[in-house]
């Protein structure tokens, strides 16, 4: 999962989230319990305490002395430090009678009311002390008279409970929510792990079908998307759409314009050459310049209008095959041959116009200059399998005169034509390397087997 | 030789017209697609150049209408969509050969010079016949070497009829192919042309099949 990304993003948030609350939630819950359990605690506390008055005050009414209590209570009361303890202190008259559970030995139970605690709604006091053992006491108190009487002498109830207990059962609460919220907290995190994934799913399914309108196997974005993502379907769907017509719309105004110039220039050029005061020839000289800017010009404009084109894909074969149709109707007073032997799956990544003016051109070329022959090999070379780097190896060779490597060097620079004798324009090969280029492949001349020009063309293959 | 021209651009039309009446050829034209569709449906034109942006109809439907009715002609396509595409397009509709504006008038009328003499089955420029030898280059025609000085009528005459050798080729055929679509068609002038031609070549080279119409002999004198 990258840093710079919507997976991360959705589930950063999600992770902290889930890490801040469940400690606080835990924290909460901890308190919640630890105060229960000490309230039931205190309350049992209480209930002994208010017993043991009752029992060793109130039902003595008439003695001057407090009795011990007649029950036991809570049998560790017997048990010498034990942790339970009772005490009964006189407070007024200090010389009042002492009673102690036999738990406490001769250890001394700290009064609260000394210790200056206020006494809560119920009038007992509260306090947490260290037992004879060091160990934690809760301890609480009542002070009550003689037979419930005011007025008679006073004495000070105290109860202690073993705080430790208590400490070790809320340590292990505190142990198992801890374990239990941990693994909430993992699982949470796994689920929103899952759920970013599944949840973006569709994200994946976009990225797949542009990939594929790229290499050129689909034309649309296809499929069907969740609801929040559909209006990108659709707008990508139209930006394909209304780019593929921009271009469109631009080749046909390209082509109405060549249409526009050329007739006036053939005209002129005709009428010119009719005339023999030398202005015609000035007239005619000017008119081939015009015709071979408009002819270059015209060829930079298609270029461009092709450039952010995605996903055009053209099987090569049938474009050869009409091609070589063409060409030898073209050439048929020479009756020239073209053998074709073309890769079956071969497909260029590009537009089909361009593949036909390139192959066209070098085509042309080597007819003219043929004597019986012209071949035209194209291959897929499987050296890489990964898409975007498979090519398509092109080659055209006539069995004409050549050319030496000197003319090689120079031809295709400036479109320059070697020979004047040979009708055409001299952009041809230009524009087949202009378009190679264009499309990132390569194109160069050499020396065929047979003799004459082997041009060999390599492109994107689609 | 009957040639038609569909150009919509007038002055280019005239340009053709002109060049091509020079070089011997009867030439009819058409301004729009739909005159030229129907022209090309129902005279017997030797050649046809056509252009593809034209107003009503466009030149590929054209071709393509004529080839679907079996009109034969050699078709040269003449325009300013000079891509290799459009090329196929216009060869895949049932051209015979392709010129890109703008052109050299020379270039054509060659053109045309090879898509005629190929229609009627000659391979080379020159076509012989016994003592005559006719030069499409030049358009000149040659009897025993001497050349032979003929009107322009006289010499489309000989011209089909040596384009055609070796066959009968009736008085309406003759007709049909060496004048414009406006001329006042007569056969009886096609007599008139024969005999003039007759004493400027030896007589016996072109021969009446009586009832049928006229045969250019390889091989006269026996008769």
């Amino acid at each position: 999962m990258r840093f710079h990304s919507l997976a991360f993003r959705l589930f950063a948030t999600a992770a902290a989230w889930t890490l801040l609350v469940l400690p606080i939630a835990g924290f909460i819950i901890y308190q919640l319990y630890r105060d229960d359990v000490q309230a039931s605690f205190d309350g049992q506390l209480l209930k002994l305490v208010n017993a043991i008055t009752v029992d060793s005050m109130g039902s003595a009414a008439g003695e001057a002395q407090p009795l011990p209590p007649s029950n036991l209570y809570e049998p560790l009361f017997e048990v010498t430090h034990s942790g339970w303890y009772w005490q009964i202190t006189p407070l007024q008259p200090a010389t009042g009678r002492k009673l102690v559970s036999p738990s406490l030995a001769t250890w001394t139970l700290p009064s609260p009311e000394a210790k200056s605690v206020a006494p809560d709604a119920s009038g007992a006091r509260w306090l947490n002390t260290k037992g004879p053992k060091g160990e934690p006491l809760r301890i609480v108190e009542v002070i009550d008279s003689l037979g419930h009487e005011p007025g008679k002498p006073r004495y000070s109830i105290v109860v202690a409970g073993p705080q430790d207990w208590l400490d070790h059962l809320v340590a292990n609460f505190r142990y198992r929510l801890t374990t239990a919220l941990a693994l909430a907290g993992l699982g949470l995190v796994a689920v929103t792990l899952f759920q970013v994934r599944f949840g973006l799913l569709p994200l994946r399914q976009i990225e797949r079908g542009l990939a594929a309108i790229r290499s050129g196997t689909a034309t649309t974005l296809d499929g069907d998307l969740p609801a929040e993502i559909e209006p990108l379907q659709s707008e990508l769907n139209a930006l394909i759409r209304s780019n593929q017509a921009i271009v469109d719309r631009a080749r046909t105004q390209v082509g109405n314009l060549a249409h526009a110039l050329k007739t006036p220039l053939a005209v002129i050029t005709n009428e010119a050459r009719a005339d023999k005061t030398g202005l015609g020839d000035k007239v005619v000289e000017q008119a081939e310049i015009m015709k071979q800017s408009v002819t270059r010009y015209l060829d930079r404009a298609r270029m461009a209008a092709r450039v952010g084109v995605i996903g055009r894909v053209t099987p090569v074969a049938p474009v050869v095959e009409s091609l070589a149709r063409a060409l030898q109707r073209i050439h048929q007073d020479k009756g020239i041959i073209i053998n074709v032997d073309c890769a079956a799956d071969a497909r260029f990544s590009g537009e089909k116009q361009d593949l036909e003016e390139m192959l066209g051109n070098l085509l042309d070329n080597a007819c003219k200059w043929a004597r019986r022959e012209v071949e035209l090999t194209i291959e897929t070379p499987t050296t890489t399998s990964r898409a975007r780097n498979r090519r398509l190896a092109i080659t055209v060779a006539d069995d004409g005169p050549g050319l030496s490597e000197e003319q090689r060097s120079r031809i295709g620079k400036r479109g320059l034509r070697l020979d004047e004798t040979k009708p055409g324009s001299g952009l041809g090969l230009s524009i087949v390397l202009e378009l190679a280029r264009s499309y990132g492949g390569t194109c160069e001349l050499a020396q065929a087997p047979q003799g004459g020009l082997a041009v060999h063309l390599n492109l994107p293959a689609g | 030789m009957r040639v038609l021209v569909v150009e919509d651009d007038k002055d280019l039309n005239r340009q053709l017209v002109a060049a091509l009446g020079d070089a011997g050829y009867a030439v009819d034209s058409a301004f729009d697609g739909e005159e030229g569709y129907f022209l090309g449906d129902t005279e017997p034109y030797d050649i046809v150049i056509l252009d593809i942006g034209l107003p009503k109809m466009d030149g590929i439907s054209i071709l393509e209408q004529w080839r679907r009715s079996d009109r034969k002609m050699p078709v040269i396509i003449l325009t300013a969509r000079d891509r290799w595409s459009d090329k196929v397009a216009g060869m895949d509709a049932g051209a015979d050969d392709y010129v890109a504006k703008p052109f050299h008038m020379e270039e054509l009328l060659a053109r045309v010079r090879a898509q005629v003499r190929r229609a009627s089955g000659h391979a080379k420029s020159e076509i012989e016949c016994g003592p005559l030898r006719l030069d499409t280059k030049t358009a000149r025609v040659t009897c025993n070497g001497q050349q032979v000085k003929l009107t322009s009528h006289e010499y489309r005459l000989l011209a089909y009829l040596m384009h055609h050798n070796g066959r009968v080729v009736s008085r309406t055929e003759l007709v049909e192919h060496l004048y414009e679509q406006d001329f006042d068609r007569d056969s009886n002038t096609i007599e008139v042309f024969i005999g003039r031609l007759r004493k400027k070549i030896p007589a016996d080279v072109i021969e009446t099949v009586r009832g049928l119409g006229y045969r250019l002999s390889e091989t006269p004198a026996e008769a």
